[in-house]
């Protein structure tokens, strides 16, 4: 009996060893290419076989790869060529990145990739957070076959990764950050696609004062990087014309109840509220627009208030609310778009943030730079990073948003906000002759 | 009252706790002087929004404070899947809602049954919402709390912040991130309500905030008859006095648990409709800031004190309101006026408002 065991566990080790050489050979074999670059360099005797052959080829496609400031990404033939991104895909703000990730993936997966090689999205939640974003980043700069980054969503989040993505050299292109400061700070990186808030907040205040005429106004925001910053561009320069803030205050976004900050505003009897955040908490304060006190105040949002959302939820207490826009004017590739979106997921385009079109053309704009500095050496993808860093910095791209040509700090907005409506329950262009 | 103060003896904590304490009186007495004597920025319309708006919130953060105190009064645990429980109640009022929209009502054809009946369908949507937040509340109870029952304290208490993260992801896997809006029925519209002249100016009153007040003060009146008069309520009180002690006298210590999880999770279900009534908007992530501000008020009214947690939802929601107005600051630091009084309260209430002498268990 003893032997019969003894034979048995034999027979097992004997299966799992073989196993183990199996796969250990398949990881050397696939681990050879990446070795090959060191290997040739400093020429060692071992590798003479393989390296022979290749020689000649290897070396001129390594110059490009040495002179790189970053070295060549290298994707093996069967891997994907991947787009990282740090969205805030669970928690309270998840719409954002699940629509936002949801246009990247698409516009990766409408493209015939590249000489055979594919498009893929990693997409890891960030939260929304600057903590997160910055363990998104350390965790995508350890993967070799990620080239570039389509990101991050939220301002402060982006803050706190451009350091990392600059250091590995990942070009970043952002659908939607948009604090003004991200792109003062001297990154080669970092590059947007949404205009800043510093623009938004100038035009929307000028706006106001120019255009509409109004002399009082009251300014909320919701406390955070993106809102009260807006908030705080549009205070300063209406002040600057000549007009007066008859009322700030700040929200708690997440609650549900602002009608006690909402009649501290009216108390100021102010001719129109300009409000930087976002739609969930726009959509409760236009609900308790009448109850505050507020009632025939003009609504003025910002991007973060746009989309389908805030009409279908405010309904008639939405008539006559303003806000601005990175959402395109209708053409034929934005109703393909549009039917592909809607085919592929189960909402709409533009349902769940006004981002979905600037970031499907975040997509196509990165697959334009990695198709015009990637090349193939045997089976084998090489990206030059540093070069990649460059061609999305030198961006000259027409999307569905309009011309999308980055600037020397990488603000790639060419075509400026838009303002829109809400006339009968829908968004119209803004139509300041009525 | 004297001889008490003359037996204290004053201990250099107490002293300290003394100075904090009166620090911040003389403070918030200063602003509150400086403010209201100072040009009027208020008129008496907007301090009469403030006040309601205050009561109306804090009559919600009541409902789902007493959940926190009657489950702590009986295990001396934070239930902190609270918030989620009335999440939960927050769904399945709003898919009643929206099946009774589309449903034709009786008779009339053209008319869908919540506008048909709006009352039958509002009791309906309340014994739905209510009915799956208080199961969900026993489910939690016999999966998450019941195996720990005798770990040391902290385990439960991670096991509740465990199961709160899962049920809120899996609320958001179920149903989606999206933000939904609930289908009032015409007679309860957001955004309708009686006009009250004040001045020179109207005031409105909301439908929903004056039915979601009213609602809450029955179903506190409802929770203090059953507590005080019925025979659960006995065996309840008796289990939060002495759980062995309970159990001798022929108590079955365990359903009356059950029951307590079933009781708190109804009206956290009651507060999550309401909260959907009155304000609308909500998503997976709606029970948080209720749960935690709702949490608040139980340990500032005194933590397994039901008249306490009335008191201090009501307080909380008024200090909401009215606090920063009243100090004259902006309203993104409402939070931090709230909590610098709770701690004015604990200093010189360690037990909270209306809190009792611990037991020599509880502490």
């Amino acid at each position: 009996m003893k032997i019969k065991y003894i034979l048995v566990l034999l027979l097992v080790t004997a299966i799992v060893l073989s196993g183990c050489a199996q796969q250990t050979e398949e990881v050397m074999e696939t681990e050879e290419p990446q070795e090959t670059e060191e290997m040739v360099e400093t020429e060692e005797p071992q590798e003479t076989e393989v390296v022979d052959v290749e020689e000649p080829e290897e070396e001129s496609m390594l110059e490009v790869c040495l002179e790189d400031e970053f070295g060549c990404a290298e994707i093996p033939s069967g891997e994907t060529i991947k787009i990282g991104m740090g969205a805030p895909l669970l928690g309270d703000y998840s719409m954002f990145g699940t629509d936002i990730s949801q246009a990247v993936s698409l516009a990766l997966a409408m493209d015939d990739g590249f000489e055979g090689w594919t498009y893929e999205l990693v997409a890891e939640d960030t939260g929304g957070t600057p903590e997160a974003g910055a363990a998104v980043a350390n965790l995508l700069v350890t993967d070799p076959t990620v080239v570039a980054i389509a990101g991050h969503i939220f301002s402060g989040s982006t803050d706190a990764a451009i350091p990392i993505y600059d250091a590995a050299g990942l070009p970043m292109m952002s659908p939607s950050a948009t604090n003004p400061d991200l792109t003062q700070k001297g990154s080669a990186v970092f590059n947007r696609l949404a205009f800043t808030d510093a623009d938004q907040g100038k035009s929307a205040a000028s706006l106001l004062y120019n255009d509409l005429g109004f002399r009082k106004i009251g300014v909320m925001h919701d406390g955070g990087t993106y809102g009260q910053g807006l908030a705080d561009v549009v205070q300063a320069e209406f002040e600057n014309l000549g007009g007066e803030v008859v009322a700030y205050e700040g929200i708690t976004p997440g609650e549900a109840d602002y009608v006690a900050p909402l009649s501290a505003v009216a108390a100021g009897e102010p001719e129109a509220v300009y409000f930087g955040g976002y739609a969930a908490d726009a959509i409760v304060m236009m609900n308790q627009w009448a109850q505050a006190g507020l009632e025939g105040v003009l609504f003025f949002g910002c991007d973060g208030t746009f989309g389908v959302e805030f009409t279908d939820k405010t309904g008639p207490n939405g008539e006559g609310a303003i806000a601005a826009s990175l959402v395109p004017p209708d053409s034929p590739e934005k109703t393909a778009f549009d039917e592909a979106y809607a085919a592929e997921y189960p909402t709409e385009a533009g349902e769940l943030s006004a981002f979905t079109w600037s970031s499907y053309d975040t997509g196509n704009v990165l697959i334009a730079a990695i198709e015009s500095v990637a090349f193939v050496e045997g089976d084998t993808l090489y990206v030059p990073r540093g070069a990649l860093v460059e061609a999305v910095r030198n961006t000259d791209f027409v999307g569905l948003t309009g011309l999308i040509k980055c600037d020397e700090i990488g603000e790639c907005n060419a075509s400026g906000p838009a303002f829109y409506q809400v006339v009968d329950g829908e968004w119209v262009p803004l139509d300041l002759g009525s | 009252m004297i001889e008490k103060l003359k037996k204290t003896r004053f201990t250099p904590r107490l002293a300290l706790r003394l100075v904090i304490a009166i620090a911040l009186l003389v403070y918030l007495t200063w602003r509150v002087v400086q403010v209201t004597a100072s040009e009027a920025v208020f008129g008496p319309d907007t301090w009469l929004r403030f006040l309601i708006s205050g009561l109306v919130i804090g009559g919600m953060y009541a409902l789902i404070a007493i959940g926190y105190t009657l489950v702590y009064g009986i295990l001396f645990m934070i239930n902190f899947a609270h918030g989620e429980v009335m999440m939960l109640g927050t769904f399945a009022g709003y898919f009643m809602l929206e099946a009774f929209s589309t449903i034709p009502g009786p008779g009339n054809q053209e008319v869908n049954f919540l506008n048909a009946q709006p009352i039958i369908a509002l009791i309906l949507t309340f014994i739905v919402g209510a009915g799956v937040a208080a199961l969900v509340g026993y489910l939690l109870e016999k999966i998450a709390y019941r195996p720990l029952r005798g770990a040391p304290r902290l385990i439960p208490l991670i096991s509740a912040i465990g199961a709160s993260i899962f049920l809120q992801n899996a609320a958001q896997l179920l149903f989606g991130p999206q933000r939904r809006q609930y289908s009032n029925p015409d007679l309860l519209w957001r955004g309708t309500g009686w006009m009250i002249p004040v001045g020179d100016k109207t005031v409105m009153l909301t439908y929903t905030g004056v039915f979601s007040f009213v609602l809450s003060i029955l179903l506190m009146i409802g929770l203090f008859v059953l507590v005080k008069k019925t025979k659960l309520g006995k065996s309840m009180r008796a289990v939060a006095e002495n759980k062995q002690a309970a159990a001798l006298m022929g108590i079955d210590v365990d359903s009356v648990i059950s029951k307590t999880f079933l009781i708190s999770g109804a009206l956290a279900g009651a507060a999550g409709v309401m909260w959907g009534i009155h304000n609308g908007l909500f998503n997976h992530y709606v029970g948080f800031i209720p749960g935690i501000k709702a949490f608040t008020a139980a340990v500032l009214g005194g933590i397994g004190n039901i008249p306490g947690a009335m008191l201090g939802g009501m307080v909380l929601g008024l200090m909401e309101s009215l606090g920063p107005a009243l100090l004259g600051l902006d309203f993104q630091i409402k939070d931090v006026i709230a909590f610098t009084i709770l701690i004015l309260v604990l200093i010189f209430r360690p037990s909270g408002l209306l809190g009792e002498a611990l037991t020599e268990e509880k502490i």
